[in-house]
């Protein structure tokens, strides 16, 4: 009878700590690189650990909605790579996804610093592990800089003043940075920020902390760019078709020289320049009096497990090989950025598996001073609010103080909407 | 019929009877209770009685500026696309050499027309420095922002529509070769010309097809999404931005599925009052062999 029970025991240990062969789904959004990298390192973990993972992998187009349609239907997948802002809508009280802090004897939660790890939790549930963190940066052509003979800028004024000799010195197809729709919108939310002090929206009072006189300014900035030269009109970019950046012949070609964008998209903003073009990330560009260098950084992504799932243990095996193991760990390499876990991290970095441009980039990001972000900034909703009203302004139907007080007004009620 | 036999014709008529049920009965029905509620995916559905409606009717700006929109192209798109479509039926009808592979040819952009790599072909084709432009150019005329103006952007977008002309066409050229051949030979003998023999027999003979197509291409044209989607993205200024695009962000970017399901009933009743109108008038101007009317 001693000898059932301890066997029961030891079977139920067993069943805590470690899973039996499982079919596994995982899902994920990005680029051919990332996709083909996944698939590798899954293969590798599921050898280890005994699993079989199939993969479900898209675009980045579309992916939140069928995520959430599938989160709706509880046919999601068992692992999820989830992007950070989109926890306080799937789990704003922590059970809308697994608490992986019941696999902390699975998952080697050290890896992760203390902010990391706050900003996966929901409702004092860890929702999802971060795996890189990312921040928007400058990226300049410097050869297209070099050839109108100037240096690259550190502060908005020399941007501005950038645009006249780009004309006069290349041509007038020639802009030395670029920014339309949400890239516009967040251009504004970056001057504004070092303007105020204050990041849009409060993460306190979940409403926003700017005045309208911080709207105006950056709205009016907006427009200073678009009459220096600087970026091509609102109008150009949708004659266009509203191609993206990396889509974009003149981009390709070294016309526009400049954007604004998260430093974990570099080999997919550098690799449609040809060999004799250099892209190189500057420190935020700064203006007079600010009050900070405003940087906009944020958990780029994390992996999340279903709170659905019946196979939560498998999933959290994959999930640590994935960010800690070295098979996963290898196999991802920085397709995902520079990982956010200490040992992948340094695993990479000691194989020379990170360009020292990546590594450059991040430390940009990491050492540059600003608010916390709020993730109602990027709710589809608060985003529409910036863009719609920035793009009445750029078409010249409202002035900058109308586009503020709509865009205020357009903020607040998706505010109260996502509040509600 | 035996009891066997009655039995067998339910089995058969069964699977689409349940299909019809499951997938466009249920989810019709589901979607007029949603419109009652709020619904966000992810909890349980609240009845908020009319408030959608009346958010809908008061107080949204969105969908003003999308009806309008959507009416706009309804408006160009169907009389252009069946003109053209009859037009070209016209034309095809004739017996000239090679006449099929000319038919085939004027189909294939109908099979390819929906799809989002024609979209994407279409965007550069419009494009500011795009093919259209360089034709224009090229004849001295300025270049056109087709996508950026507001006031250009949905002409585009119709264009796109009134490529996919085939099917409609191939329906007019079958009733077109249905017109009985010896009416020509008496109204050529009574010394009508072609435009008379046209308006006089052609047309008044087609119109049950002249109705189907126009109940048609109303209906899609209502239903409008991948081109304004892939290309203008429902801009500039939401000049483009056809209903199904507002259906579509409410439902899916801010997921408010309610309100989206309110949006799409008024788009359903708009649909169905221009079809019952489109009903009332046929019996003035659609001609139907046999009729008592005759």
């Amino acid at each position: 009878m001693k000898l059932t029970t301890l066997s029961l025991a030891l079977a139920t240990t067993a069943l805590v700590t470690s899973a039996g062969a499982e079919d596994l789904r995982m899902s994920w959004w990005g680029g051919d690189s990332r996709h083909a990298a996944t698939q590798a390192a899954l293969e590798a973990c599921g050898a280890k650990h005994g699993h079989t993972i199939s993969p479900e992998y898209t675009g980045w187009s579309g992916h939140f909605e069928k995520l959430t349609t599938q989160i709706a239907g509880r046919t999601e997948a068992d692992l999820m790579q989830v992007n950070w802002p989109w926890l306080s809508f799937y789990s704003a009280d922590g059970g809308g996804l697994a608490d992986l802090n019941k696999f902390s004897d699975t998952i080697d939660l050290s890896n992760w610093e203390a902010s990391q790890i706050e900003a996966g939790t929901m409702n004092g549930a860890l929702n999802g592990l971060p795996v890189s963190t990312t921040g928007r940066l400058f990226a300049f052509n410097k050869t297209t800089w070099d050839a109108a003979g100037l240096d690259l800028p550190t502060t908005w004024d020399e941007l501005l003043a950038a645009g006249p000799v780009f004309k006069e010195k290349l041509g007038e197809d020639y802009y030395p940075f670029e920014a339309a729709a949400l890239d516009a919108a967040l251009i504004m939310t970056l001057y504004g920020t070092q303007r105020s002090g204050n990041p849009l929206i409060d993460p306190k009072t979940n409403s926003i902390a700017w005045s309208k006189d911080d709207f105006v300014s950056a709205i009016e900035f907006y427009g200073q760019l678009v009459d220096s030269g600087v970026i091509p009109a609102w109008q150009d970019v949708a004659s266009a078709g509203n191609v993206p950046l990396h889509e974009n012949p003149k981009w390709a070609a070294g016309k526009i020289a400049g954007t604004y964008q998260w430093d974990s998209t570099y080999f997919k903003i550098s690799d449609p320049l040809g060999e004799d073009q250099e892209l190189v990330y500057v420190d935020l560009l700064g203006q007079a009096g600010m009050k900070t260098p405003g940087i906009y950084r944020k958990a780029s992504m994390v992996f999340s497990i279903s709170a659905n799932s019946d196979k939560q243990q498998a999933a959290a095996e994959v999930l640590n090989c994935l960010l800690n193991e070295p098979e996963g760990v290898s196999a991802l390499g920085s397709t995902r950025g520079v990982p956010a876990s200490a040992t992948a991290r340094e695993q990479l970095l000691s194989a020379d598996a990170i360009q020292p441009i990546q590594i450059e980039a991040q430390a940009k990001v990491i050492e540059a001073e600003g608010p916390g972000i709020h993730p109602m900034m990027e709710f589809p909703s608060v985003r529409s609010a910036m863009q719609d009203n920035l793009e009445l302004f750029a078409y010249g139907e409202l002035d900058a103080s109308e586009a503020a007080d709509e865009m205020i007004m357009a903020i607040e009620e998706a505010l109260e909407d996502i509040r509600s | 019929m035996g009891g066997d036999s009655k039995y067998l014709g339910l089995a058969y008529v069964a699977p689409y009877a349940l299909g019809l049920l499951l997938f466009t009965a249920f989810p019709f029905l589901s979607s007029l209770y949603l419109s009652f509620t709020d619904y966000d995916l992810l909890s349980s559905p609240e009845w908020v009685g009319l408030d959608n409606y009346e958010r809908l009717f008061t107080r949204d700006r969105t969908f003003d500026k999308s009806l309008r929109v959507t009416l706009t192209y309804v408006a160009m798109t169907v009389p252009l696309k069946l003109v053209f479509a009859l037009f070209i039926a016209v034309v095809l009808n004739y017996r000239l050499k090679g006449i099929n592979l000319f038919r085939t040819a004027y189909y294939v952009p109908s099979i390819l027309g929906g799809s989002i790599a024609i979209a994407v072909l279409w965007r550069y084709i419009f494009a500011g420095d795009g093919l259209m432009n360089m034709i224009l150019m090229a004849v001295g005329i300025e270049p056109i922002n087709w996508f950026g103006d507001p006031e250009n952007a949905l002409f585009t977008i119709t264009l796109l529509r009134l490529w996919q002309f085939g099917s409609a066409m191939v329906i007019f050229l079958a009733a077109l070769q249905s017109v009985d051949k010896s009416l020509y030979e008496a109204a050529a003998i009574d010394g009508a010309g072609p435009w008379q023999m046209f308006r006089n027999i052609t047309l008044p003979l087609i119109t049950p097809v002249i109705f189907f197509n126009l109940i048609m291409q109303t209906v899609h044209a209502f239903q409008e999404f991948n081109g304004p989607y892939i290309i203008t993205q429902g801009g500039p200024l939401k000049s483009t931005y056809l209903l199904p695009l507002y259906i579509y962000d409410e439902a899916f970017k801010d997921f408010d599925m309610g309100y989206a399901s309110a949006i799409s009933w008024v788009l359903f009743a708009i649909i169905m009052v221009l079809t019952l109108l489109a009903f009332w008038s046929s019996k003035k101007w659609v001609y139907y062999a046999g009729d008592e009317r005759n």
